[in-house]
């Protein structure tokens, strides 16, 4: 919002540099973004300044200079309308024309004055000039008069051309079903019945609070002109503007609360300088049709209370003084307690506690901000406990993350909307769940959120692939989104995925070579979860979308056998390398019961063996572990641990078998055992296993 | 071996003899550059059944009685010698054959060595897991809530009024029933608010929601808020809290400077301004001269969204900030825009350290 220098220097003494001026508006709250200069008689310096949306009041110069003043402690020199009505018996305003407030939610006073046999023209320089400073076009001096009076009291107003308005009438109202209106840029514009407008005896005449309408503008033929000063509710004005598209200098300030006591000095204001620019008379009485009478808002602010919550000495005097410069009225009610009354100005930034007083703390900010934040001393809160409320999900998130940062993989982010065919494209732990679709998407690509981590993964892998990359190893911690139709909000668990793919490392630093595969994925989730302290078991799943069928799992708990915590796979499209995915469900990684204990290993020296099982190939490796798990409690009694070290298909095994090698370890806590002893056991178990699995042809 | 080769056998030893002897030992030893010619000299003089000493000490017998005492001593001075060459010798080859062995075995270390191969955490994850240290020595817990929330606890609790325009601040994505994707982690503030009783010091990490879409603005992106509430808590105390915590994540000499604003929820309110990382305050294209970068928004609790939690703004008081993760990760790590953050390209996050 631009500001010129001299013009507010109208309205308060400002000898410091542009410089100077910027800095003190800044730390008082008003940041000035960018600085002009203008050349001219005088030079000038135009300031840009982000007015915040809690402060209309200032959104005009003499607004602005009020705050200058009490800044610099300086006098503020308010307009006073030099207006002089037409004699006494001569026709009023009110006999002129007739007002209205049909909605008494949407308006809450109309002040109006009529000035007749004006002569439309051209501004002088000075009005033109002030007007350009701030970026405004000039285009006549009706109408630049009452942008005038808005940059320079902050109430917006309009001039009619008072020989358009039928029945010389203007009604507050809602639109009616049908009703258009076109407004004063041109644009013919259909109405709904929730919108305010300002209607004359048959038709719509003006958006209330946002833009006038074109057939009763001022132009180059008018005469007489009504000048408009309302109050308009707040909602009520960005309800039309939003509705429209629309976002004038006026909605701006109706919408965050204009001063309902501005409406007549505006107007005086206004009428006086078109009398003094157009000439005509200004009729006698102003017609101001107002609501109820809306009291004033009060508070009191106890000096002492306000050093504690500043953490600051403030002088009272001080205090005082900068409260009386803004308007609040301070008065001493007892000793360090001060009555103030809020401003009409501010009334909106001074919503009181119910039915009571307004906040202190709304009146501490007025006097921390003058006193200026710099001058109140920094100190650390003297708080000897720590909060003490710890979350598990975070510790548990840290622990996901590092390991599977040590283990190779890397951190991806993703978004959390996708393209609903990728959403479709792909598993998900709650396929029965619908996806959440956003109303305002920025595109199709990114309209439902996700209820997978591996669409995205997927993504980035490809993203990836296409630059090159000879293998890509990413996982994600993140929230996935489940509609639940019986909670208020939808599920959000928290969820790990993981994508693999590719050859890493080189010949120098794998000497065997390595290919990613589905089981270098899997044994990054054994490991995670042996980490987590859980154990995740795999059994072949089918159905699950994108993946290759036959090289897709479904993972659960073995304490939880029906319940699917996770899923992993081949994706079934491929570019270049294969991708091997995997999602789980982060809640599946906390251990329900904790156990730390550990198993000290025997002092004895244990003995190997060495299995090799010819097997049909639909053997489960699943099904051979558990049958040795279950047969060594029978035939041996002194296996330790046993695993698979070699699987292969080739020259000497029979079509449609594989040889698995497991290597097993026995082991003894009481004595070494023999050689013999161990052939016994293993002889034992090897035969059982060749005779439940052995290949049969 | 002829002219040095194996003495000739005398007809008849003496002590003159054995004289010439050990001068022949000496020349043949000097002689010696390897084991072979060491092995093939120690039989020809010490060897236990045709060495020179052997053969010497063996026609003791047939010198005459008056020379026999001589001429032991002279064959034992060659003994000796003989012996005591021979080990300095086999010692000389020893510490030769050791040093090629050596020779043979050494590799290049200037080679790579094998690394495990390693991963890594998102830079985002890096700088939230430092902000989480700092807070947690600060004594703060950590607050989490959901992604999807209400208009209730996103807006309207945090004292923004329905169709206020402060909402045009926070561009919103909406679902349907009125929820839409948190805009700030504000909302996790309100929650813990409602759940429990003054004293609460919480930070409240998590991704955020806002519909910008440009080099600059990312749709999604990272905050930690932080909360204190209790009894007697000032504005000194954050801006107290503000500078321990920015001088912790920069350096020690960033300075920290406050900036009155509006944001709904907090009144009195600032941006809080640090002095620009990229030059140090003297002033650059980042900072567009002023030496200082907008880092972040604070402010004291509005007293209405402490009412609308049920605690008592008579009775307590307190400050709230939050901080945009993905431009402290941006500036430290020198990536060049936000929307590299979210293309997980691996060659970049590899890099990614400290």
């Amino acid at each position: 919002m631009l500001f010129s220098r001299d013009w507010l220097s109208v309205y308060v003494d400002l000898p410091e540099t542009p410089e100077a001026i910027a800095r003190r508006l800044t730390f008082a709250g008003f940041s000035v973004e960018g600085m002009t200069e203008r050349d001219g008689e005088p030079a000038d310096t135009v300031f840009d300044v982000d007015v915040t949306t809690n402060r209309p009041d200032a959104m005009n110069h003499a607004g602005l200079a009020r705050e200058l003043s009490v800044l610099y402690g300086r006098a503020l020199r308010l307009p006073v309308p030099a207006i002089s009505e037409s004699p006494e018996g001569s026709e009023t305003a009110a006999a002129a024309a007739t007002v209205e407030i049909l909605d008494a939610d949407g308006c809450s006073r109309f002040v109006g004055r009529v000035v007749r046999g004006v002569k439309v023209g051209d501004s002088p320089e000075w009005l033109k000039r002030r007007l350009e400073s701030i970026g405004k076009r000039p285009i006549n001096n009706v109408v630049d008069v009452t942008n005038f009076v808005l940059w320079e009291l902050g109430q917006p107003l309009h001039a009619y051309d008072l020989a358009q308005l039928q029945g010389a009438k203007l009604l507050v109202r809602r639109a009616r079903e049908g009703e258009r209106l076109t407004t004063l840029d041109g644009v013919d514009r259909a109405l709904d019945p929730e919108m305010l407008v300002i209607a004359d005896a048959a038709r719509p005449v003006g958006l209330a609070g946002v833009m006038g309408g074109a057939d009763s503008e001022v132009t180059a033929a008018t005469v007489d002109v009504f000048l408009e000063a309302a109050h308009f509710d707040r909602q009520a004005v960005r309800l039309t503007a939003k509705r429209l598209g629309l976002h004038t200098d006026a909605s701006h300030r109706f919408e965050r609360g204009a001063d309902l006591e501005a409406c007549r000095i505006a107007t005086d204001q206004a009428a006086a300088l078109l009398v003094e620019l157009a000439g005509g008379r200004v009729l006698p009485g102003a017609i101001d049709v107002r609501g109820p009478e809306r009291p004033a808002r009060r508070g009191r602010l106890d000096l002492a209370r306000l050093d504690v919550f500043a953490g600051a000495t403030i002088p009272p005097a001080d205090t005082h003084r900068w409260l009386a410069g803004l308007g609040f009225a301070p008065q001493a009610l007892e000793e360090g307690v001060l009555a103030v009354t809020i401003p009409s100005w501010r009334y909106y930034d001074f919503e009181p506690r119910s039915g009571g007083e307004v906040f202190a703390q709304d009146l501490y900010e007025e006097v921390i901000r003058a006193f200026g934040f710099e001058n109140v001393p920094a100190a650390l809160p003297a708080l000897p406990d720590p909060d003490g409320h710890p979350i598990a999900a975070v510790a548990r998130r840290g622990k996901i993350r590092r390991h599977l940062a040590a283990s190779g993989f890397v951190e991806a982010v993703d978004f959390a909307f996708i393209d609903p065919a990728a959403d479709r494209a792909y598993p998900s732990l709650a396929p029965e769940a619908k996806a959440l679709p956003l109303e305002n998407p920025i595109s199709k690509r990114a309209s439902v959120m996700r209820r997978s981590l591996v669409p995205g993964l997927v993504e980035s892998a490809r993203f990836n692939q296409r630059r090159g990359a000879s293998s890509v190893r990413l996982f994600e911690v993140a929230t996935v989104f489940f509609d639940n139709p019986d909670a208020t909000l939808p599920d959000q668990p928290e969820m790990v995925g993981l994508v693999c793919g590719g050859r890493v490392g080189n010949p120098w630093q794998h000497p065997s070579g390595s290919d990613l595969d589905l089981f270098d994925l899997k044994g990054g989730v054994e490991s995670l979860a042996e980490e987590m302290g859980v154990r995740l078991l795999a059994r072949p799943a089918s159905g699950l979308p994108g993946l290759l069928a036959g090289s897709a799992a479904e993972l659960y708990r073995p304490e939880h056998p029906t319940e699917i915590v996770g899923y992993l796979g081949r994706l079934e499209a491929e570019e270049g390398y294969p991708l091997y995915v995997a999602e789980i469900s982060a809640d599946a990684l906390t251990p329900e019961t904790i156990d730390l204990s550990i198993d000290p290993p025997s002092r004895f020296p244990g003995i190997d063996a060495d299995l090799t099982l010819t097997h049909a190939l639909d053997v489960p490796w699943a099904e051979i572990e558990a049958a040795i798990r279950d047969l060594a409690a029978s035939v041996a009694p002194d296996l330790v641990s046993f695993e698979l070290t070699v699987r292969y298909r080739g020259e000497g095994v029979p079509a449609g078998a594989v040889n698995t090698t497991i290597h097993f370890f026995y082991n003894s806590r009481q004595r070494s055992l023999t050689q013999d002893e161990v052939n016994g056991e293993q002889l034992a178990l090897a035969a059982e296993l060749e005779r439940r699995f052995g290949f049969r042809g | 071996m002829s002219a040095e080769g194996a003495p000739e056998t005398p007809g008849t030893p003496g002590i003159s003899e054995a004289q010439q002897l050990a001068l022949d030992f000496e020349r043949q030893a000097v002689a010696v550059a390897d084991r072979p010619a060491w092995e093939e000299l120690r039989l020809r003089w010490a060897g236990r059944k045709q060495g020179v000493v052997r053969t010497l000490l063996g026609r003791m017998g047939a010198v005459p009685a008056a020379e026999r005492k001589a001429y032991g001593a002279a064959v034992n001075t060659l003994k000796d010698r003989v012996e005591a060459r021979l080990a300095e010798l086999d010692a000389e080859l020893l510490s030769r054959e050791r040093d090629a062995a050596r020779r043979q075995a050494a590799v290049d270390v200037t080679l790579p060595g094998r690394r495990p191969q390693l991963g890594g955490v998102h830079p985002i994850t890096r700088v939230m897991d430092e902000l989480q240290e700092i807070f947690s020595e600060l004594g703060y817990s950590v607050a989490e809530g959901p992604e999807v929330e209400d208009d209730y606890h996103n807006f309207e609790a945090l004292n923004f009024p329905a169709d206020h325009p402060a909402r045009d601040t926070q561009d919103t994505f909406f679902l349907k029933n009125g929820l839409l994707l948190r805009t700030h982690t504000s909302p996790v503030q309100i929650r813990t608010m409602l759940a429990r009783k003054p004293p609460i010091r919480v930070i409240c990490p998590g991704r955020v929601f806002r519909f910008d879409n440009d080099l600059r603005h990312s749709p999604m992106f990272h905050q930690v808020e932080c909360l204190a509430v209790a009894e007697g808590i000032t504005f000194g105390h954050l801006k107290g809290t503000l500078e321990a915590f920015l001088k912790r994540l920069f350096s020690p000499d960033t300075g920290v400077r406050l900036r009155p604003s509006f944001f709904p929820f907090t009144e009195p309110s600032a941006e809080v301004d640090i002095t620009c990382q990229i030059c140090g305050g003297k002033g650059c294209d980042t900072c567009s001269g002023t030496g200082w970068m907008e880092i972040l928004g604070c402010g004291m609790v509005d007293p209405r969204v402490l009412t609308n939690c049920g605690i008592d703004p008579d009775r307590y008081s307190g400050f709230a900030f939050g901080l945009g993760v993905d431009r402290v990760a941006m500036n430290r790590y020198g990536f060049p825009n936000i929307r590299v953050f979210f293309e997980n390209d691996e060659r970049l996050l590899r890099q990614v350290r400290g």
